[in-house]
């Protein structure tokens, strides 16, 4: 049974120009357990408000959503105790250090699941425990949201575009977060409109466009259904590897 | 620990740390209260008038003595030409002339020279120049006066200014706390993004709003003890009542205001929208509501108006309880105008309070 059971998700927004807008249509997706499922689309997509749906942030126009067998329109906080999520939006409470944040965050989970030096420690911000989330970099600051998503100790984790905005050596490092999360068996569902993350990091891939699922499959799968004979385009790799072969790896943040 | 008392505590945290604020809601109702405290109590500035004796006799030293001892003026002497002069020069605000012939036996003409500009001050001296003729003539004929009046205070206590002004000062700022505690902070936490962030989290919308009322409480109860304890020891303020009363309506007091606030956080959408939708809810009770001066000293129209305002109900309840020495029984009618106000922004607090809208 999938861990997470979308079916016809249906979401209408009021529009001035056409009088209600669908922004998601009709989306239906089976997540299984352990998988890490991207859903890749241009800007307006629908991508956001998918997620929303499944987290239990948006309402629901009509469609289902079951998370690890529960109905998340009648159970939303019981389906918020399993998940964790980090979402687009990177700003915090002022005054408060990544260390009481972390603090914050834990202490809305009954029972307490984690302690912030831990999690601090899995993201790899040790050594900023007193900073403010204004002082970390992009990469930093995305790395505490997520970790700031694993407070609870969540069996799926919900990206929204994780990557945007990040510099390579930082899209990497996250990437590689997220595979680390991934091995020790959590789901994973990410948004993405960044076709490298969507291919290298996930194991299955729906894309979006106008609020409609318009594919579904492997990347390996959808490459052999969708892209150039390989005869037409005979180059591996793309600018980036070449790019991150001449800068390095290491993380610039 | 509850989810709500954790978050409350996080809440009280950053309000510590947010010294701005503490700025704005802690000293400036101290300020308010030492500055204008100090001003009024000084009591009126004596008016200036002077006098050109061409009599120089006991009649005319005798007006001059009643005069001087009169503490609406401060009498000086002169010589007529310069007088007239600096009358002219707007330096002086009224000259009174005692003719030669002032002797008190017969009847005589004294001539008191004005600037048409301060005609209204004048209206203020004469009576009282008049009064004193008068008892000069009284003095002079050894006529007894038929009536004498004689002033009694009923409450028999001394009560300054400043012992009136705090119960509106603690008032007023429970107010702007409570009202920026909720409205504001919402209005911030929303455009940030942080309530959503909050609501993936198994909290309840309930748990939110208890934390942030809860933590509010506190900070409010903080500063206005801070403000009470600088008022009766410092500036020697006299609190009539019993301190339990005081804080009883002033808890009653904040919960009605960040009921108001979050009314103004939940309709205002930007920043801006909830600064002037505030002050609306502010400035006019600041005015209206008798926290610098008596209701009873408006236009009858307005007082109807004033007297219905929230804060006209914790003004008086506080006042009773500060400067009349009151029982909660006797502010009973204030009493039930606040609860009756608790009642109302509680409803339309859960009315206008959309909690999908306030996440989004």
């Amino acid at each position: 049974m999938p861990i997470i059971d979308a079916t016809h998700l249906v979401k209408t927004y009021p529009s001035p120009e056409r009088g209600t807008f669908r922004a998601v249509d009709e989306v239906s997706l089976a997540i299984e357990a352990g998988e890490i499922y991207g859903i890749l689309g241009p800007n307006g997509a629908g991508k956001t408000t998918t997620l929303e749906m499944l987290e239990g942030l948006t309402d629901i126009d009509s469609g289902e959503v079951f998370v690890d067998g529960l109905d998340v329109r009648r159970h939303p906080r019981s389906v918020k105790k399993i998940i964790g999520v980090q979402l687009q939006a990177n700003e915090y409470f002022d005054y408060l250090s990544l260390t009481e944040l972390l603090d914050l965050f834990a202490g809305l989970y009954r029972p307490r699941m984690s302690v912030p030096a831990a999690m601090l420690a899995l993201v790899d911000l040790q050594d900023k425990a007193k900073a403010k989330p204004t002082e970390l970099s992009g990469g930093q600051l995305q790395r505490f949201s997520i970790a700031c998503a694993l407070v609870n100790g969540p069996r799926i984790l919900f990206l929204d575009e994780p990557t945007t905005g990040l510099d390579p050596q930082a899209k990497r490092n996250l990437w590689q977060l997220v595979r680390r999360l991934n091995d020790e068996g959590m789901t994973i569902v990410l948004t993405t409109h960044n076709m490298d993350e969507a291919e290298m990091l996930c194991g299955r891939i729906a894309i979006m466009d106008h609020g409609r699922i318009v594919a579904e499959d492997t990347p390996e799968a959808l490459i052999l259904a969708h892209a150039p004979d390989p005869s037409a385009a005979p180059l591996h790799g793309n600018i980036e590897d070449v790019f991150l072969a001449l800068t390095g790896h290491g993380l610039r943040d | 620990m509850h989810p709500a008392l954790h978050l409350g505590r996080v809440f009280f945290r950053m309000f510590r740390r947010d010294r701005q604020a503490l700025i704005f809601s802690a000293t400036f109702p101290l300020i308010f209260m030492v500055v204008l405290g100090f001003l009024r109590d000084r009591g009126p500035q004596p008016i200036e008038f002077s006098v050109t004796d061409h009599a120089a006799n006991p009649a005319s030293a005798r007006l001059l003595k009643r005069l001087g001892a009169n503490p609406l003026f401060a009498v000086t002497t002169g010589e007529e030409a310069t007088l007239r002069e600096r009358l002219v020069a707007g330096e002086e605000t009224m000259v009174l002339i005692i003719p030669a012939d002032f002797s008190g036996s017969a009847s005589t003409e004294l001539v008191v020279l004005v600037d048409a500009a301060q005609v209204r001050l004048a209206d203020l001296i004469l009576p009282a120049l008049e009064n004193a003729l008068l008892e000069v003539e009284r003095t002079v004929r050894g006529i007894e006066p038929l009536f004498v009046l004689r002033v009694e205070d009923v409450q028999a206590r001394s009560q300054r200014y400043i012992d009136f002004l705090l119960p509106g000062i603690l008032a007023f700022s429970l107010m702007q706390i409570s009202i920026a505690g909720s409205g504001f902070n919402i209005v911030e936490y929303r455009r940030k993004g942080i309530l959503k962030r909050l609501f993936v989290t198994p909290i309840g919308a309930s748990d939110f709003i208890a934390a942030l009322c809860l933590a509010r409480l506190a900070w409010c109860l903080l500063q206005l003890t801070l403000l009470l304890v600088v008022a009766v020891f410092f500036l020697d303020v006299n609190v009539l009542g019993s301190y339990v009363s005081l804080y009883f309506v002033i808890i009653l007091g904040t919960v009605i205001f960040l009921c108001l606030g979050f009314c103004v956080g939940s309709i205002a959408k930007t920043q801006q929208a909830v600064g002037a939708a505030g002050s609306l809810v502010i400035f006019p009770q600041l005015l209206l509501s008798g926290v610098f001066f008596p209701i009873v000293a408006m236009p009858e129209v307005v007082q109807s108006v004033a007297r219905a305002l929230p804060l006209s109900f914790v003004v008086d309840a506080l006042r009773g309880i500060s400067n009349d020495g009151l029982g909660l029984t006797e502010i009973a009618p204030a009493l039930l105008g606040i609860l009756v106000w608790i009642v109302v922004s509680f409803l339309l607090a859960t009315r206008l309070f959309n909690w999908k809208a306030v996440v989004g």
